[in-house]
């Protein structure tokens, strides 16, 4: 692992230097304010927009604080996700393209450390971004709506990290693999595609990666079926560790795909 | 004189066409040479396969002391850095990769830093550098921690006439305790910091040695006589049937350096007017190095 | 129609409010600062103004040039 250290404070310079920890964080943040505000204030927001007709009711279902975490993690999984790939997908393919990879190279580095210490910051930078979205989200459902119980809350934080960090996984893995716009497609269809199957045919199996986000909020519910939640993570772990491992592979193998 | 680097029929092909076609060569510790060619030549190609950065089709590049990632520096022909960085903070991540002691990187990279003339932009984002200050800073991270070979890739080509003198002088600083091999299409950078030329041209490395002895292969020698008229040129040679007439010169062949110089003597005691000069003339590396281009 | 906007609670609102203007803060002062973008700066300096929230994220993500 030579170099670990080095190549990690680089890493954290780059995103600290380019706002990364700061406005990708409040962007969740305010993914994770707009459910709960927007549900709150529907019926205040129809009014103010006026044209509703003399004597409209509308039936509001009756939310639970659960529901509306749900509804916040729904925009994770999209705005939010595409957010943290889109920013990420380029880490190692752009270095490569621009030539600036070259003078890394050529030095006696170890890939994996290389590959580890971008990973280990994006899954930082993650890691704010979705406590930040969490705790806006948790924040204006306990003022609007009602309290969570805190046990359970925070597995399903956790859970949910799960998930984040084999995308990211996957997303570098891309990176390290292909060029910046193969990468790019290649880890959304991974990713998003995941997503949708998992929405339309996803009831014919309970053990996948795509069905943590869905299993962190049902930890909240209380209706976890928990071998399934268990082998879901377990395989999740696994993913990750082979998404890194096949990345570290395949950036070393890519290298004299560098500018020079 | 102790070999540092030895390569042997080095190859590369991209997708079956041949850019680097069977070269050997060594290069001996402390000495300067310099890999000339015209563009296209495969010299960018053959520097990247030293570096490790790119794999040989076959052949080997066998570096006789150390592994070769850690005892190498290299500056590509177009330096790419991490723009948010400061030039002291490159420098020293570059210095510590490369296994620099943590305690002393900063101020290794410091020193380097002031020996390449950044000494006063140490502190200043990367990305604020103009073209001459990221290649001075190329040179300090390929330097930083004193490797022992080091690689440049065109290392003056981009700069401006001052800008090369004084990166010139650096490198001739570091020749003394470095073995360099840089490329270089402009051949008077090369006439002036070499020990031996390596000449490579569509991939092939067609003549090498120090620049005395290709001098010696490619020389034809001549005596210039310099007289005050063309008449007085054109009459010398019809007179004592010797030379060409080229103006107000005459160029005559040396064929053999005892014989031609008693034969040219003795033609100019006949000739009755005033000598303006009499001169050996010798080839230039750019006459060289036409001749080696055209060389067949 | 101005009544009922004088009951939508500001106290709630405002966070909401204040996140978004920090955002494009941030990308204004980073658009600033930065050597080159990918397409006029100031074209940027509009979308990150009047793009409410994703005009600062679209600068982010494709605005900022690296090398």
């Amino acid at each position: 692992m030579r170099g670990f250290n080095v190549l990690l404070q680089k890493e954290f310079r780059e995103a600290w230097r380019s706002w990364k920890f700061l406005w990708i964080p409040l962007v969740f943040a305010l993914l994770g304010m707009s459910d709960p505000l927007t549900n709150y204030y529907m019926m205040d927001i129809l009014n103010a927009v006026g044209n509703l007709p003399e004597g409209f009711e509308m039936l509001m279902p009756e939310l639970m604080p659960v529901d509306l975490l749900q509804a916040s993690i729904g925009q994770f999984q999209t705005i939010g996700l595409l957010v943290l790939m889109a920013t990420f997908v380029g880490a190692i393919s752009k270095e490569r393209a621009s030539g600036m990879a070259t003078l890394l190279y050529v030095r006696p580095i170890s890939f994996g450390a290389y590959f580890l210490s971008k990973f280990i910051v994006m899954s930082t930078v993650g890691f704010v971004s979705i406590l930040a979205g969490f705790a806006a989200s948790v924040y204006y459902t306990v003022v609007l709506y009602g309290t969570f119980e805190i046990g359970s809350l925070v597995a399903s934080f956790f859970t949910y990290f799960s998930w984040l960090l084999f995308v990211l996984a996957v997303t570098l893995m891309m990176s390290a693999t292909f060029k910046t716009i193969v990468a790019t497609s290649c880890a959304f269809i991974v990713i998003f595609m995941g997503q949708m199957i998992n929405a339309i045919v996803g009831t014919f199996w309970t053990v996948s990666p795509w069905k943590l986000p869905l299993y962190g909020v049902q930890l909240i519910r209380g209706t976890m079926e928990m071998s399934d939640f268990w082998w879901s993570l377990m395989m999740t772990i696994i993913l990750t560790i082979v998404c890194i491992s096949i990345g570290t592979f395949t950036m070393k193998k890519n290298a004299s795909m560098t500018k020079i | 004189m102790t070999t540092l680097l030895q390569v042997t029929s080095l190859t590369k092909q991209f997708a079956g066409k041949v850019v680097v076609d069977g070269i050997d060569f060594t290069l001996a510790e402390n000495t300067s040479t310099a890999l000339i060619g015209p563009n296209g030549a495969g010299k960018t190609t053959t520097l990247s396969m030293l570096t490790g950065l790119l794999k040989p089709t076959s052949g080997i590049v066998k570096m006789l002391d150390g592994d070769l990632r850690s005892t190498i520096g290299f500056l590509p022909q177009f330096p790419q850095f991490h723009p948010w960085l400061s030039a002291l903070e490159f420098t020293e991540m570059a210095a510590k990769l490369n296994g620099v002691p943590a305690n002393k990187a900063k101020l290794e990279a410091q020193k380097t830093l002031e020996f390449v003339g950044l000494g006063n932009d140490i502190n200043k984002k990367i990305a604020t550098f103009s073209g001459g200050m990221k290649q001075r800073l190329g040179i300090s991270q390929a330097i930083v921690h004193k490797p022992k070979l080091l690689l440049l890739d065109e290392p003056v080509s981009a700069l401006d006439p001052v800008g090369r003198r004084e990166v010139l002088d650096l490198l001739k600083d570091l020749q003394q305790e470095t073995t360099i091999l840089y490329s270089t299409h402009i051949l008077n950078d090369a006439e002036e910091m070499t020990d031996q030329l390596l000449f490579l041209r569509d991939g092939k490395l067609v003549e090498q040695g120090t620049l005395h002895e290709v001098r010696e292969r490619f020389d034809e020698p001549n005596y210039v006589v310099e007289f005050n008229t063309e008449e007085e040129a054109d009459h010398f040679i019809q007179s004592e049937h010797i030379g060409k007439a080229k103006g107000r010169y005459v160029y005559i062949e040396i064929i053999d350096e005892k014989e031609s110089m008693q034969e040219l003597l003795h033609h100019l005691s006949n000739a009755p007017y005033k000598i303006r000069k009499v001169e050996r003339q010798t080839a230039s590396l750019e006459e060289i190095f036409m001749k080696v281009a055209k060389k067949i | 129609m101005m009544e009922e906007l004088a009951k939508v609670p500001w106290a709630v609102i405002a966070p909401l409010i204040i996140v978004q203007f920090i955002l494009m803060i941030v990308a204004l002062v980073d658009l600033r600062k930065i050597h080159a973008t990918n397409g006029p700066k100031i074209l940027w300096v509009f979308i990150i103004i009047f793009v409410n929230l994703l005009g600062p994220i679209a600068y982010f993500i494709v605005g900022r040039k690296q090398t």
